[in-house]
C-alpha cells in the first residue's frame, strides 16, 4: 500500500522509511510516525470496532485521550492489547493488528449488535439479566464475558524486563508545552533541580503540532533551541516517553517511562521503568484535551478531533483525507481549516454552529456560519455529511472542535474537586491542589499562546520563591495570543439517530438522557450506569459533554450538577511495571545459612522459614521418601549425635550496665540474677498476657547478654526490644544489636556430642560435665585458636550443644564437625527431623505459640514473675487465662498404635456430639516418632494435666477422620531429663 | 592440637564486576566493629575516639576517616560502626582496648556483606533501587546513611564523588549481589 494520504513538511525523517505490519499487510511509514499517523498516511481509515455495537471505528485523535485506535501490538507472549496506535512510536517491522472483532476487521459478525442496539442502551444488563436467578453465573456472565471486553492476552507469561527507580528534584515539571518549557527554563536557570518529563517521544507538547511562531522561529524550532539549552545544564534531566501518571503524599509522583517500546530489538533492556519522584514543588503543565461535538453517527472513520487534524498535518505531514471538511463551534476549527488550506488539503467546508460573521474568507470552502453536522453517511470511512440547512457535502473525513478542556486528572488525584469557568466553557483546576502542585498554561485555564508562556514562566517563579531560591528573570519570548473565542454548544439534536459521546463505551447522548429519567442523576452514578468515562481512555474526550448534556437534561447548570474526579493512573500503566524486577525466584531477597553449599551438596532440600532457606532433611542413596530420611536422622542422633543448623535463630547482642534489669522487663521470668557464663530459657508475653516468643538467653559478661529468638520472630522481637529501649526505658543504659547473621551456629546432639566437640573445641575448654554443666556457656576457642561461643542447651533432650563460630567460618565448620563425628556415626539433621525430637521431647514451637496460648497454657505458668514489673504480667493473670478448666499443653498418641495422628483434629469426649460446644481443645503438633515405633503428638486439652490415661477423640471434619487417643505427659522421651543433664 | 582448621569462606568473595563503565567488588579486607555509647557516659567514651583515633565522633548520616584507613560512622544516636581496612583476628577488643573501655563493643565483621560500587554510572544504578537523594549537595563525600533497597536493609557510604561503600546482612548477599548487578545490567 502506497502513503497516499502523504503530504508535504512534519517532522518525520522522509530519509528513512519503516516498514511495518497492520492486520497482516506490510505499509511503511518513517521515523517520527505514530503507528496512528503511519496507518493514516497509508489510507488505512477503518482500525478498529467499537466495544458493544461493533461499530466501525477509525483514529480519532493524535494523543493519550484517544477512545477508538486500539490495537493488539506485537505477537505471541509479548503481544500488548489495547495499545493507544496514537501514543505508539512506529519502529522496524512493528507487528499490530485491530481488536474486537469476530471474523475479519472489515467484516465482523458482532456487527450484529448494532441492530440491537435499541435493546443494548444503558442499564440493558442490569434490567435484563435478572432471571431464573441460577442462570447469572452458569450462563449470562460466561456468555457476556466472551463477547465483552476490547483486546485479548497471550495468556502466557510477560517475557519483558522491568525496572522502578528513584528520583529527587527541587521542581518537577509536568508537561513540555509552551508553559512547562517556560516553567523548567526559568527553574533551570534559577539553579532548581528540574525534572522536565512529557510521555511523548518529542518534546514541545503542541508547538510540535501548530504553526505559530515564537521570537520568530517556527515554534517547533525554538523547542529544539530550548532543549539545547538544557542541554548544557546539569541540574536539569528531561525526561521524554515518561508518562507522571499520579500524584501521591509529600510530593511524591509516579511516572513510567518507557525505554525500548520504541525499538524494534531490546536486547533485555528492561521494556519500562517506574519511577517514584520525590519533589520539592511540582508544575503541572499537562496541556488540554479537546472535545468532541456529539451529533448524529458521529462516530465514523474519518470524524477526528480538529486539533489531531493540526497534528497529523503539522507534525506528521499527513492528512486524514483528501477532502476534509470541519465542523467546529469556536475559532480553533478555523486553524484547522487555514492549516489544511496551507498544506493543499482541500476543505469542501466549514460549519460553525455560532452565528456570526465568518472569522475569515477562505477560497474553495463554503462558509456555513449558525449551522450544525446532523446526518453523516459510510459505514466503514465518511463519504459525505448532512447538515441542519439539509446540505450535503462530499467529503472523506471531518475534523471537530467543540473546544478544549484542561488536563486537571492529577489536581484531582488527592480529593482535588475543579471548578467551572463559564468564559472558557470548561473545568479548571480547584483551589485545593495536592500540597506542593501549582498549575501552569492551558492546564490552568490559559488557552492562548503568548499568555501560556507569560504563566509558565511565572508560575516558576513563584515556586522558586517559595522554595527559597531567588529566580532569575528571563526574557518571555514573543509570540502571539491567537484567537480563541467559543461557544457552549456540546451535541446537536437528533431524536432519531444516535449521537456518541463516550467512542470506547459507546455511550450516547440517549444513554445519558434515559439515565437522568431513570434518576441516576448525579455524576456519579452516571457514570457507573452508562459506564461514561470508564476504560482505558477515562473519559478523556466524554465526560464533559457527558455532564453537559445531564445538566441540559436535568435542567441545572453544568457547576450545579458537578463533574467526577479523576485518581491514578492517569493513562494505563502495565502490571508488568508495577512488579518491577520483583518477579519469579528474585521475588523477594532470600537468606541463607553458612553451611548451604555444603547441605545442598549433601542431599538436602530446603524449606522457606521467612525468607531463610532451611534444610528439611539431608536424603541418602536408597531411601525411598523423606520419612526415611527424616526417621533415620532423629534415630541416629538420639542414638550417637547428630548436627543441625541452627544459625537462623535471632540473636541479638545486649550490652548495657542496665541490660539484666532490662531484660526482667521483657521476659516474664528472671535475667538479672543469672550468673555469668550461664544461659536461661525465657518467655515473652505480649502486653495482653498472650505468650509473644521464646529462646534462651545466655549471660556472656556482667554487662553483656546474647538472647536468642525464634527464627520466625528475630525481627519482631528485636524492634520491640528497641520500642522498649526507646520509648519505654529511656533512662535504662542499655544498647542493642543483631548478630543473626554474625554467627554460624550449630547444635550437636546426642550421647556422643560430647566426644565429638572434644575433637573440635581447643583442649584447654574443659566440656565435662561438672566443669560445663547443663545451660552452661561461655567464651571458647576451636580449631587451634578460632573464637568461638558454646552453650549448653537442648532442644531434642538429648546431651546436646550449640556451637557458634564467625560464619565466614560456617561453611567449614559443618565439615569439620562431620569429618570429627565420622567415627560416631554423626549425621546431619535437618528441621524435620528437630521437629520429630522436640515434639518427643514437649517443646514448643510457633505451632503452640500460635498467639492464643498463655504461659499458664503450656505449664510455664510460674515463670511469670509477680515479684517485679514486666510486659505482659499484669493481664496475664486475668481469671480466664489462668481458669483452671482452660487448656493445658499435654501428649497424645494413637490407641490403635498403626495410626497416623493429625494435626488440626479437636477433641470430643466419647460418646458427645461434634461440634463447637462440645470442643475439648485441639491437636497442634504431630510426628512420627521413630524412637517410640508410632505417632506422637502434642495438643491443647481443657484440665489437660488432670487427665493423664483418658481416652478421648481426635475428630478432624476437614480430614473426615476420627480416631481415640490417650492423654499422655508431653514428655514421650526422658520424662526425668536426665539424658541432657548427663 | 586439635586436628581440623577452619577456612574463611566469606560472601561474595572475588565478585569483581564490571559493566557499563560501573565497577562492583566484593570488599573482603574489612572488619566491622560496633560501638555503643554508654547512657550519660558519652563524654568519655568521644573523648576516648578523639584520643583514639584523633577524630570526633560524627554526626547520624556521616562519617570520617582516620589517618590510620579506619572509618567511624555514625548509625545511631548512641551507636557507630567502626571499619578497619584490614581483616583483624580479634577486632572487638582491639577496639575495646583502643577506646580504654569505655564504649560496648560488638564485633559485626560477619554480619555484613560489602560491595563497593565505583565508576561515573553508580549513582544512575543507585537510582534504581535506592530511595535516597544522593546528590553530592545532600550526600556528598563521606555521608552514610542505612536504608532498604529491593527488601534489604542496606548500610550506604560514599567514599567519593563516584564511589559507593554498601553494606547488607551476609545471609542475603546473593539477594543483595544480584539487586546491584541487575542495576548495573538495567542501565548499562
Amino acid at each position: 500500500m502506497n502513503q497516499i494520504n502523504r503530504i508535504s513538511g512534519g517532522q518525520i525523517d522522509r530519509s528513512r522509511q519503516i516498514k511495518f505490519r497492520f492486520n497482516g499487510k506490510w505499509m511503511r511509514g518513517h521515523p517520527g510516525d505514530t503507528l496512528a499517523s503511519a496507518l493514516m498516511a497509508n489510507g488505512q481509515q477503518l482500525v478498529g470496532r467499537s466495544f458493544k455495537y461493533h461499530r466501525p471505528r477509525g483514529i480519532f485523535t493524535a494523543g493519550p485521550e484517544e477512545p477508538n485506535a486500539l490495537v493488539e501490538l506485537r505477537s505471541k507472549a509479548h503481544q500488548e492489547p489495547n495499545t493507544r496506535a496514537t501514543m505508539v512510536e512506529l519502529y522496524e517491522n512493528l507487528w499490530a493488528t485491530s481488536q474486537n472483532h469476530k471474523g475479519s476487521l472489515e467484516f465482523d459478525l458482532l456487527a450484529i449488535n448494532d441492530w440491537f442496539s435499541p435493546f443494548l442502551s444503558a442499564g440493558f444488563y442490569y434490567k435484563t439479566f435478572m432471571w431464573p436467578r441460577s442462570f447469572w453465573e452458569r450462563i449470562y456472565e460466561p456468555v457476556i464475558r466472551a463477547a465483552a471486553g476490547l483486546g485479548s492476552l497471550s495468556m502466557e507469561e510477560d517475557p519483558d524486563a522491568y525496572d522502578k527507580g528513584f528520583l529527587h528534584c527541587d521542581i518537577l515539571v509536568i508537561g513540555s508545552g509552551p508553559a512547562g518549557l517556560m516553567a523548567a527554563l526559568t527553574a533551570a536557570r534559577s539553579g532548581a533541580r528540574v525534572i522536565l518529563a512529557d510521555e511523548d517521544f518529542q518534546m514541545g507538547g503542541r508547538l510540535n503540532s501548530e504553526t505559530y511562531e515564537i521570537d520568530g522561529y517556527p515554534a517547533a524550532e525554538w523547542v529544539a533551541k530550548t532543549l539545547e539549552d538544557f542541554a548544557g545544564m546539569d541540574n536539569v534531566r528531561i525526561m521524554k516517553r515518561t508518562s507522571v501518571y499520579g500524584t501521591y503524599d509529600h510530593g511524591i509522583y509516579g511516572a513510567l517511562e518507557r525505554k525500548t517500546d520504541h525499538l524494534a530489538e531490546t536486547n533485555g533492556a528492561p521494556r519500562h521503568v517506574l519511577w517514584r519522584i520525590y519533589s520539592k514543588r511540582a508544575i503541572l503543565a499537562a496541556g488540554a484535551t479537546e472535545r468532541p461535538i456529539a451529533f448524529a453517527d458521529n462516530d465514523r472513520p474519518g470524524i477526528m478531533l480538529s486539533g489531531a487534524v493540526r497534528s497529523y498535518v503539522n507534525r506528521f505531514g499527513v492528512t486524514p483525507g483528501q477532502e476534509v471538511a470541519v465542523f467546529t463551534n469556536n475559532d480553533d476549527g478555523w486553524r484547522t481549516a487555514r492549516d489544511l488550506i496551507n498544506k493543499g488539503v482541500h476543505v469542501p467546508a466549514i460549519i460553525d454552529s455560532r452565528d456570526i460573521a465568518p472569522r475569515q474568507k477562505l477560497p474553495g470552502t463554503r462558509i456555513f456560519m449558525g449551522q450544525a453536522v446532523n446526518a453523516t453517511i459510510g459505514r466503514k470511512g465518511l463519504k459525505a455529511i448532512g447538515l441542519t440547512n439539509e446540505q450535503v457535502i462530499s467529503c472523506d473525513a471531518l475534523a471537530v472542535s467543540g473546544g478544549w478542556n484542561p488536563n486537571v486528572h492529577l489536581t484531582c488525584h488527592q480529593r482535588g474537586r475543579p471548578v467551572w469557568r463559564e468564559d472558557i466553557h470548561a473545568f479548571v483546576p480547584g483551589k485545593e491542589l495536592p500540597v506542593g502542585m501549582s498549575v501552569a498554561g492551558a492546564t490552568n485555564g490559559v488557552l492562548t499562546l503568548g499568555a501560556s508562556l507569560q504563566d509558565g514562566a511565572q508560575v516558576a517563579k513563584n515556586v522558586l520563591e517559595d522554595i527559597g531560591k531567588a529566580p532569575v528573570d528571563i526574557a518571555i519570548p514573543q509570540a502571539e495570543d491567537e484567537a480563541s473565542d467559543g461557544q457552549a454548544f456540546w451535541h446537536v439534536k437528533n431524536d432519531k439517530k444516535r449521537a456518541w459521546l463516550d467512542l470506547q463505551n459507546d455511550v450516547t447522548v440517549k444513554d445519558v438522557k434515559i439515565a437522568n429519567a431513570e434518576g441516576f442523576r448525579s455524576v456519579e452514578l452516571l457514570k457507573r450506569y452508562t459506564t461514561l468515562g470508564m476504560a482505558t481512555d477515562q473519559g478523556k474526550t466524554s465526560n464533559i459533554a457527558g455532564l453537559a448534556i445531564l445538566a441540559e437534561e436535568a435542567g441545572k447548570t453544568i457547576p450545579e450538577v458537578g463533574t467526577t474526579i479523576f485518581r491514578p493512573p492517569y493513562t494505563p500503566v502495565p502490571i508488568g511495571a508495577f512488579a518491577g524486577r520483583s518477579r519469579g525466584k528474585v521475588f523477594r531477597p532470600f537468606r541463607i545459612t553458612p553451611s548451604h553449599d555444603w547441605a545442598a551438596k549433601n542431599g538436602a532440600s530446603f524449606v522457606e522459614v521467612g525468607n531463610w532457606l532451611r534444610a528439611e532433611w539431608y536424603a541418602r542413596p536408597g531411601e525411598k521418601g523423606w520419612r526415611d530420611s527424616v526417621d533415620r536422622e532423629a534415630r541416629m542422633t538420639r542414638q550417637s549425635v547428630g548436627i543441625c543448623d541452627v544459625t537462623t535463630l535471632g540473636k541479638i547482642d545486649i550490652q548495657g550496665r542496665d541490660a539484666g534489669a532490662f531484660l526482667d522487663k521483657v521476659y516474664s521470668n528472671t535475667f538479672s540474677t543469672l550468673p555469668v557464663g550461664k544461659v536461661r530459657y525465657g518467655l515473652m508475653l505480649r502486653e495482653d498476657g498472650i505468650c509473644y516468643d521464646d529462646g534462651t538467653t545466655a549471660r556472656m559478661g556482667e554487662r553483656h547478654y546474647v538472647m536468642t529468638t525464634t527464627t520466625a520472630n528475630a525481627v519482631l522481637v528485636y524492634r520491640r526490644l528497641e520500642f522498649a529501649r526507646q520509648c519505654l526505658w529511656p533512662n535504662m543504659d542499655v544498647h542493642l544489636i543483631s548478630t543473626t547473621d554474625g554467627w554460624a551456629q550449630f547444635a550437636v546432639a546426642g550421647p556422643k556430642a560430647r566426644d565429638l566437640l572434644r575433637k573440635v573445641v581447643d583442649v584447654e575448654h574443659d566440656l565435662s560435665n561438672e566443669a560445663f554443666p547443663f545451660m552452661a556457656c561461655g567464651h571458647v576457642t576451636v580449631c587451634n585458636g578460632m573464637p568461638a561461643r558454646l552453650f549448653r542447651i537442648s532442644f531434642s533432650g538429648e546431651l546436646a550443644f550449640e556451637i557458634a563460630v564467625p560464619s565466614r567460618y560456617g561453611n567449614s565448620m559443618i565439615s569439620v564437625l562431620m569429618n570429627a563425628g565420622e567415627e560416631f556415626g554423626a549425621v546431619p539433621y535437618g528441621i524435620e527431623a528437630l521437629g520429630v525430637m522436640r515434639i518427643e521431647k514437649g517443646h514448643c514451637t510457633g505451632n503452640e505459640l500460635n498467639g492464643q496460648t498463655t504461659a499458664h497454657a503450656i505449664g510455664a505458668g510460674k515463670m511469670v514473675s509477680q515479684k517485679k514489673e514486666c510486659i505482659g504480667n499484669v493481664l496475664s493473670q486475668r481469671a480466664a487465662l489462668t481458669d483452671e478448666n482452660s487448656e493445658r499443653l499435654v501428649g497424645l498418641q494413637p490407641v490403635e498404635k498403626d495410626k497416623d495422628l493429625i494435626a488440626g483434629s479437636h477433641f470430643i469426649t466419647k460418646g458427645d456430639t461434634v461440634n463447637i460446644a462440645n470442643d475439648q481443645g485441639w491437636m497442634t503438633s504431630v510426628a512420627y516418632s521413630p524412637n517410640l515405633g508410632h505417632s506422637v503428638g502434642l495438643g491443647f486439652i481443657k484440665r489437660g494435666h488432670e487427665r493423664m490415661g483418658e481416652i478421648i477423640r481426635a475428630v478432624s471434619p476437614i480430614h473426615e477422620t476420627e480416631m481415640d487417643v490417650e492423654i499422655v505427659s508431653p514428655h514421650f522421651i526422658d520424662a526425668e531429663g536426665t539424658r541432657l543433664r548427663d | 592440637m586439635i586436628e581440623y582448621h577452619l577456612v574463611a569462606e566469606p560472601p561474595l568473595a572475588g565478585t569483581d564486576i564490571s559493566i557499563g563503565g560501573v565497577r562492583l567488588a566484593a570488599q573482603t579486607e574489612i572488619s566491622i566493629v560496633s560501638i555503643a555509647l554508654p547512657l550519660e557516659q558519652e563524654t568519655e567514651a568521644t573523648a576516648a575516639l578523639e584520643a583514639a583515633y584523633k577524630l570526633a565522633l560524627p554526626e547520624s548520616g556521616h562519617s570520617i576517616v582516620a589517618s590510620d584507613g579506619a572509618r567511624v560512622v555514625r548509625t545511631a544516636l548512641d551507636q557507630a560502626f567502626i571499619l578497619l581496612p584490614e581483616i583483624q583476628h580479634s577486632p572487638e577488643r582491639m577496639v575495646s582496648e583502643k577506646l580504654l573501655e569505655t564504649v560496648y563493643t560488638t564485633d559485626q565483621t560477619d554480619v555484613w556483606a560489602a560491595l563497593t560500587l565505583e565508576g561515573s554510572g553508580a549513582v544512575a544504578v543507585l537510582e534504581r533501587v535506592c530511595p535516597l537523594d544522593l546528590d553530592p549537595s545532600l550526600f556528598p563525600k563521606n555521608a552514610a546513611a542505612r536504608t532498604m533497597m529491593e527488601h534489604l536493609g542496606v548500610l550506604i557510604i560514599r567514599t567519593d564523588d563516584a564511589a559507593f561503600l554498601l553494606l547488607s546482612a551476609s545471609s542475603s548477599a546473593a539477594s543483595f549481589l544480584h539487586m546491584l548487578k541487575t542495576s548495573m545490567v538495567n542501565v548499562a
